[in-house]
């Protein structure tokens, strides 16, 4: 299943939400990742055509999402909606949900999933080098995993989406720190789903293994913000 | 397992974002703090947002939201939007 995923990293956000699709995405999909300094439109113009799914996190606004250094690559507007088209597409960043996801349904994708408001959480500054370790962190994008990984395995955009509603609420129930449970409560409020619920990506076939993967080395280079 | 120092800062985020709820808000946030971290946590925790030019930083500090929430009304009406939504 061709996948596109686009994750920025250049400050502790982006570093975050990237090391979890790192740690827990990328190494199930093929090598179509634009990590980093890739995070741009001209690499996503020439892989996202041929993609099924789109995986993308990034700074963003109600009509943008952008990928390093905060550069653009979709915005409402300017984009060919061949770049879309009939895809299912996953955006982590803020406020896409009000109107980048709708036209990007308008456009002919299958189904787009944001966030109406900000997406918000605490995260450990201590663990920037290895983000997937961060336990703060995971409360809230670990939910968001499950849902991709969901996506992934077959399942509908509305179980994916509801896969990811039951996470915010599982860690909010258990969580002691009110400020991280009022973060989940806020990004389980804020998820969105538009376009026809029932659209789903193929599964790719499960591989019986003898090992099992290895997370990513640690991330090395500095954040430069 | 909410606590008393929590439900103040609520009410202190429900006011519009005058200097005067802003800093209330920061007092009140400062002792909440001071609650959690009466608990022992070793970490530096981040509130961190994925928003673009939204007029407050991508990443602050929990020891520092009572500085920005007392200066920066942007910051002060996020955070009164993520503890009011449910």
């Amino acid at each position: 299943m061709p996948v596109a995923v686009i994750m920025s990293d250049f400050d502790l956000p982006t570093r975050s939400a990237s090391g979890f699709i790192l740690r827990y995405i990328a190494p199930r999909l093929e090598p179509v990742h634009l990590y980093s300094l890739l995070a741009r439109r001209g690499p996503f113009v020439l892989s996202a055509p041929q993609s099924d799914i789109i995986i993308m996190t990034g700074h963003g606004d109600t009509d943008v999402i952008t990928g390093q250094n905060e550069a653009v690559i979709l915005e409402v507007g300017k984009y060919a909606p061949r770049e879309v088209r009939g895809k299912v597409i996953k955006l982590l960043s803020c406020q896409t949900g009000v109107s980048l996801c709708p036209d990007l349904v308008a456009n002919g994708a299958a189904c787009a999933m944001g966030y109406v408001d900000d997406y918000v959480w605490v995260c450990d500054s201590d663990l920037a080098a290895r983000p997937w370790a961060d336990k703060m962190a995971a409360t809230s994008l670990m939910p968001v995993i499950d849902g991709i990984n969901a996506l992934l395995d077959g399942k509908t955009c509305q179980e994916a989406l509801n896969m990811e509603l039951e996470g915010y609420s599982r860690n909010a129930e258990v969580e002691e720190d009110e400020l991280i449970r009022s973060c989940l409560e806020f990004n389980r409020a804020n998820a969105v789903l538009l376009g026809d619920s029932a659209a789903r990506v193929r599964a790719r076939p499960k591989l019986p293994l003898p090992f099992q993967f290895i997370p990513p080395p640690p991330i090395i280079l500095p954040i430069s913000s | 397992m909410a606590n008393a120092e929590w439900e103040k800062v609520k009410e202190s985020l429900k006011k519009p974002a005058t200097p005067e709820a802003m800093k209330e808000a920061a007092a009140a946030f400062e002792r909440y703090r001071e609650v959690e971290l009466a608990k022992g946590k070793g970490s530096k925790p981040t509130l961190v947002s994925l928003g673009k030019g939204k007029g407050y930083p991508h990443a602050v500090p929990v020891d520092k939201i009572p500085d920005e929430l007392a200066r920066n009304p942007a910051f002060f009406n996020l955070l009164k939007r993520v503890v009011e939504k449910k």
